[in-house]
């Protein structure tokens, strides 16, 4: 116990002095920086912390409800850059906590991918700037699948039996059995979720697992041999496994965006658009993409990706833009139907 | 009990007494109010409504309930099963023994217990230490999918109820009058009918109270479905979750909660009554 409390105190100890970053820092204020865990590397928020003179206090949520939550009981102060989900952002923009942003401030702001902005948190890109899409997708070990998998309905396959792990969030899940019903990810038509549930039900004997963490240690032990995975993950497995096939789905191909936003009340918004611009530089970016395993959503810094990651950071050319959607958020009512179809679906599983 | 006696007992319990009404009374009562209010987008609003509460009577979230209840009496069972023969043996033998099995049922509990269950993945996967050893013995000759199925997650709930039975019924084994299943046996009572008439009723409270321990925690425990299930066996606990973190609808998260309260309480409310009743 006494070794591990020791272990605990030093690691606080390095803890505090990364954030001190060293003698000087801190003479231009503070950076308060909102965000999950990890989403920078720590080279690049020294560098900022020397070249500006500003001190970054980075806190952590867990959970984009949780920032929410954070944020409203701040009543849009305490916190200086926040970067989250998309569909959060929205509630935050329609409950007066974000401010717009001063684009003379971001001069690189023509750097982020046009793919990325205008979407339905902010259709005018008033108030985000885009950091990392996930981008729903399979992925597959060719060496156990004999059938090539193209798209979504190739998982219902009788060949892949018990052997097909599925993230746990009934949204992209449930959205992948509209898909297949050539329906939109953000019908609310309670008739077509419904359907999508009964869809969802036959692929029950073919979901090995249902989870969100490691999903992909799964895939490389060959516990699974096909999964529906987050981005990251996607990265991790593929870095680990270059065997390993991704398959952008013929149906369609649903994604997500984290994006930065500086809100209502901020103490220094001055220094998070200091931020803003800092990370939009095309290879800082690259770096922190490659770091944070996220679809690169600055197209100034996709050429400074390295080779290796190149291949799944980025959207290949030849994809068929039109067909993306994003997931967003739609009323009870077919919120409900989504979660109660969901929850026969995982009934069903064995 | 003198006055002044009195009174230092109240101010040793007085602590604790206010501290038990401010963080467990108060979050039950709010988590009730919370249960009769309407959802609104992601939070809520005090309009009235028992519409929560009619939802879990849909079919699906009803099977939730069923299947919980399912995967706690299968996981009660078992560890009756397995706990009351252990402690009632290792109470029975010389000191020096019982004591080494009852430190060695509560030494794993020094590491936390998502840690350990854990180390059962390394076990279970396919190609892990149990595919391994099956296959070296010829057993089996392909690795099993073992891991991510209903066994698999009994497995995990036996390993971490096990001590709560075993540590009960251990402590009232260990008091038992052994002389008392000796003149049984002297007045002509087999092995079966003197374990039956003497030692099962005494050590009866022991293994109810190993009831009530491995049941309450079993319909709670989903975080085993989910590490070693797959998160295919849909538990309450999980439903809750889901509910507040992913689908925002607290009012019904906090009706799902107080219905599986009352439904432990139902459970241990039968078997306290019967205990009292023996």
């Amino acid at each position: 116990m006494k070794k591990l409390a020791l272990v605990l105190a030093s690691l606080m100890l390095a803890g505090s002095l990364t954030a001190c970053g060293g003698s000087g820092a801190g003479k231009n204020g503070t950076l308060n920086l909102f965000t999950w865990e990890g989403m920078f590397p720590e080279e690049v928020l020294a560098e900022f912390e020397e070249t500006t003179g500003i001190d970054i206090n980075y806190v952590n949520f867990d959970y984009d409800e949780t920032m929410l939550m954070k944020l409203q009981a701040a009543e849009g102060g305490d916190y200086d850059l926040v970067i989250a989900d998309d569909y959060i952002i929205e509630t935050a923009i329609a409950e007066g906590l974000v401010q717009p942003l001063d684009k003379a401030k971001i001069p690189s702001i023509g750097n982020v991918n046009p793919l990325y902005q205008g979407q339905f948190y902010d259709p005018t890109d008033a108030y985000t700037v885009p950091y990392g899409a996930g981008v729903q997708t399979i992925v597959y070990n060719p060496a156990n699948v004999d059938a090539e998998i193209k798209g979504y309905a190739d998982l219902w396959d009788a060949g892949l039996a018990d052997s097909v792990g599925i993230i746990s969030n009934y949204r992209v899940i449930g959205g992948m059995a509209l898909k297949v019903l050539g329906k939109s990810y953000n019908t609310t038509e309670t008739a077509d979720i419904t359907a999508a549930g009964e869809k969802l039900n036959e692929l029950a004997p073919n979901i090995r697992l249902i989870k969100d963490d490691y999903i992909q240690d799964d895939l490389i032990s060959g516990e699974i041999d096909a999964a529906v995975m987050y981005t990251s993950q996607v990265t991790m497995a593929k870095m680990t496994d270059p065997s390993l096939e991704i398959v952008y789905p013929e149906e369609g191909i649903g994604f997500g965006i984290m994006a930065m936003f500086v809100p209502s009340k901020a103490p220094n918004a001055d220094a998070a658009h200091k931020f803003i611009e800092f990370i939009l530089d095309p290879e800082r970016g690259a770096k922190c993409y490659e770091y944070l395993g996220y679809y690169c959503t600055a197209t100034a810094s996709e050429e400074y990706i390295a080779e290796e990651y190149r291949g799944f950071l980025t959207l290949p050319a030849e994809l068929d833009r039109e067909d993306m959607e994003m997931i967003q958020n739609i009323t009870p009512e077919a919120d409900d139907a989504h979660i109660a179809a969901w929850n026969a679906f995982k009934g069903l599983c064995e | 009990m003198t006055r002044k006696n009195q009174r230092t007992a109240t101010l040793a319990v007085l602590p604790m007494y206010l501290f038990s009404l401010v963080f467990v009374a108060g979050p039950l009562v709010y988590m009730l109010v919370l249960s009769f209010m309407t959802r609104d987008g992601f939070g809520f609003t005090n309009a009235f409504t028992l519409e929560n509460y009619r939802s879990i009577f849909n079919e699906v979230y009803f099977a939730t309930f069923l299947e919980s209840l399912k995967l706690a009496g299968i996981s009660t069972a078992a560890v009756i099963l397995f706990g009351y023969p252990f402690g009632l043996g290792a109470a029975l033998l010389p000191d020096r023994y019982a004591h080494f099995f009852r430190t060695a049922q509560m030494i794993p509990y020094f590491v936390n217990s998502l840690l350990r269950l854990c180390g059962w993945i390394i076990i279970f996967r396919a190609n892990g230490l149990l595919d391994k050893a099956l296959m070296a013995l010829g057993i089996t000759e392909e690795p099993l999918k073992f891991l991510y199925t209903y066994p698999a997650v009994v497995v995990g709930m036996i390993y971490v109820l096990l001590p709560f039975m075993f540590l009960s019924v251990y402590q009232v084994a260990e008091k038992l009058d052994l002389t008392l299943v000796e003149a049984a046996r002297d007045l002509g009572a087999g092995k079966i009918r003197a374990f039956l008439t003497v030692t099962l009723p005494l050590t009866l409270p022991g293994l109810k109270t190993g009831i009530i321990l491995t049941f309450i925690p079993s319909m709670g425990l989903f975080f085993i479905a989910s590490i070693l299930g797959g998160n295919k066996v849909v538990l309450i606990g999980s439903l809750i979750e889901e509910q507040l973190m992913r689908a925002h609808n607290q009012p019904f998260a906090a009706a799902l909660s107080v219905a599986l309260m009352l439904l432990t309480g139902v459970v241990c409310g039968l078997l306290m009554k019967k205990k009292r009743g023996a």
